[in-house]
């Protein structure tokens, strides 16, 4: 059961990766964006991680996918994509993907994580909360930092000198 | 006056339900009992009692009247009711249906009209069932340059995804929710966050002006007032330092939420407003600007489950607002429990003159009550209350709240204007969310203060 799951969220992830990069359209490319996501969410919760798989579904399916919708759909993608049709790019790419993959997968051969125990407890959430409040504080400090930061400096960029002052 | 059908003729009719009478059999015959053959072949079938449970045997059962009662209850209690019936979709869709019916009524009682009157009598009773009849006849029309797969996908995805808002709700005490999720408000933010993607598909598929437009508002508004909605839920979250809805129910199983947290139920209620696109909120569907939003291209039953699921919605988040704030089934126990003559002798049926001449022996007979035991230690004074006594008065007190709070969803529609674009985006950024961390702050402060959470005086 556990197999045949995770080999059709396999097939699900990486065929709508595929089909994200290679779609004509621009709008189901980034429908199959947001199925290679919704997978990845599927990974996290036979994990055992339903937490992390929530946030996924909410952050990256519910809110990035949005704003890249949003974007392809004002833009008009004539002015910004030129169709370059180079062969030579292509097996490029899938050979560093190739490349990518063998490396990884000869780190993953070499740690000696050999088996994997399928049925050990889910870790719990709180236990995750009490230790960001608790251990890891500074570095949650400085991710809210860098992200008030990144906020900060995004509101700078899109002031803009001409706005009409509150009419209501 | 128009005839229904001018050529009709008896015979044609009869001639039309014999053909249909005689290609059903034929099929059946010879293909639906051999598929029906192979698949017995390949099932497990359970045994029960030291029997095999055949089809034989099931058969029997069905018609056995001392069976009955056992066979309905494992029916009460098995995963396809729950999902189909009780608290999943057709309890939901119950709900929402009425809602649609007492929207119209008392929005016309509201501004001194009349409402639906003619159809079924009373009141215009039967409306409802007109109006889904209409909508199911109407003839389905697809714009020419739309998108298709995704114009015919998108009403079957909205659908789908109220319904799968709606399995999160828990209703009873004792498990009756459908997926009962450790992490079920999470789950909740997740599936609110397929709405505007939906949305925004269906707008761009039918590649026309108005549903495009409505769609970006439709967009705009929903992703803004996410932010505030899931605030204004956290303050709860720190308090009870769970995110399982059944166990936020029974957290408050002496105050409602809404006593501490009065402003983060006011943002809540207001961003739900919002999410659900009711006036004054109602931009996407502006139908004095832009005709009916992002709905204005779906025909027919397209239409009709566009509405069925945005109601379905309407149910859910009303739902969401009575378990997280206003305490969800928490309430008096009033159903009083079975007398104990017919659980241990019989149902006693009396002739004319009131003596009993006869009683029935049914077995299994508290038919809501989980185990038979129940009553027993009840009399024994081990149990204050059965699952059944429960499980009613739960349901009926979950009911009376969801539909006070529906009241107070449907009501700004027949006394509020529709308000500008800026003007609800700056209610978004600057005020909810100001407020909602407002009432973070009120959680945090009542923690450390050591009034409630983990350790609390409360």
């Amino acid at each position: 059961m556990a197999d045949a799951l995770f080999l059709a969220i396999s097939v699900l992830t990486i065929g709508s990766a595929i089909a994200a990069l290679e779609m004509r359209s621009l709008v189901y490319g980034s429908i199959a964006l947001m199925g290679t996501l919704g997978g990845v969410a599927g990974f996290y919760v036979m994990l055992d991680s339903p937490f992390v798989a929530m946030f996924q579904l909410a952050v990256y399916v519910g809110s990035i996918a949005v704003l890249i919708l949003f974007t392809v759909m004002l833009v008009k993608r004539e002015l910004i994509f030129k169709k370059i049709e180079d062969p030579k790019r292509k097996f490029a790419g899938i050979g560093l993907m190739l490349i990518v993959i063998l490396a990884l997968g000869a780190v993953i051969m070499d740690s000696g994580i050999k088996t994997i125990s399928t049925d050990s407890e889910p870790v719990d959430f709180r236990e995750i909360g009490g230790d960001f409040l608790t251990y890891y504080w500074p570095a949650l400090i400085l991710m809210a930092l860098i992200l008030a930061g990144s906020v900060m400096g995004a509101l700078v960029l899109a002031r803009r000198e001409d706005t009409i002052e509150n009419e209501q | 006056m128009s005839v229904i059908a001018p050529k009709f003729r008896l015979g044609y009719f009869l001639k039309g339900i014999f053909d249909n009478a005689f290609w059903i059999l034929t099929i059946v015959t010879l293909a639906g009992i051999p598929a029906i053959q192979i698949v017995l072949f390949y099932l497990e079938l359970p045994v029960i009692d030291g029997e095999l449970l055949t089809a034989f045997l099931a058969f029997t059962w069905l018609f056995n009247p001392t069976m009955q009662v056992p066979l309905i209850k494992a029916l009460i209690y098995s995963d396809l009711f729950r999902i189909v019936a009780f608290p999943g979709f057709g309890f939901a869709a119950l709900i929402a249906a009425g809602t649609i019916f007492v929207e119209r009524k008392m929005l016309a009682k509201l501004q001194l009209r009349v409402g639906p009157f003619y159809c079924g009598k009373v009141e215009g009773i039967l409306q409802l069932a007109g109006d889904g009849l209409k909508l199911i006849s109407k003839e389905i029309i697809i714009p020419a340059k739309a998108d298709k797969p995704l114009f015919w996908a998108a009403p079957v995805l909205f659908v789908g995804t109220a319904a799968a808002f709606v399995a999160l709700i828990p209703v009873a005490p004792g498990g009756w929710v459908v997926a009962d999720l450790d992490v079920g408000l999470l789950a909740v933010f997740a599936v609110i966050g397929f709405f505007p993607i939906i949305t925004i598909l269906s707008a761009w598929s039918a590649n026309s002006k108005f549903p495009f437009i409505g769609g970006i508002r439709a967009l705009h508004q929903m992703v803004s007032f996410e932010i505030p909605l899931i605030l204004s839920l956290l303050g709860v979250v720190i308090l009870t330092g769970t995110l399982n809805l059944s166990e936020i129910v029974e957290s408050q199983s002496s105050f409602p939420w809404i006593i501490f947290m009065p402003i983060g139920a006011i943002v809540f209620f207001t961003t739900m407003l919002a999410e659900l696109e009711r006036i004054p909120f109602d931009l996407p569907e502006a139908e004095s600007e832009i005709v009916a939003g992002w709905l204005t291209e779906f025909s027919g039953m397209m239409y009709g489950l566009v509405q069925l699921g945005s109601y379905l919605k309407l149910y859910a988040f009303a739902a969401l607002f009575v378990i997280i704030f206003l305490g969800g089934w928490t309430g008096p126990v009033f159903w009083p429990p079975l007398e104990t003559e017919i659980i241990t002798e019989g149902i006693p049926i009396p002739n004319y003159a009131g003596d009993p001449i006869l009683t029935v022996n049914a077995p299994g007979l508290p038919l809501l009550d989980q185990d038979p035991n129940e009553w027993v230690l009840q009399q024994q004074g081990e149990l204050q209350y059965t699952s059944g006594q429960l499980l009613v008065s739960g349901v009926i007190w979950f009911v009376l709240k969801t539909v006070g709070v529906i009241f107070f969803i449907l009501l700004p529609r027949g006394v509020f204007p529709r308000i500008r674009l800026d003007m609800l985006l700056h209610i978004g950024w600057y005020k909810l969310i100001g407020l909602s961390f407002v009432n973070i702050f009120i959680a945090l402060g009542l923690v450390y203060a050591g009034v409630i959470g983990p350790g609390g005086i409360l």
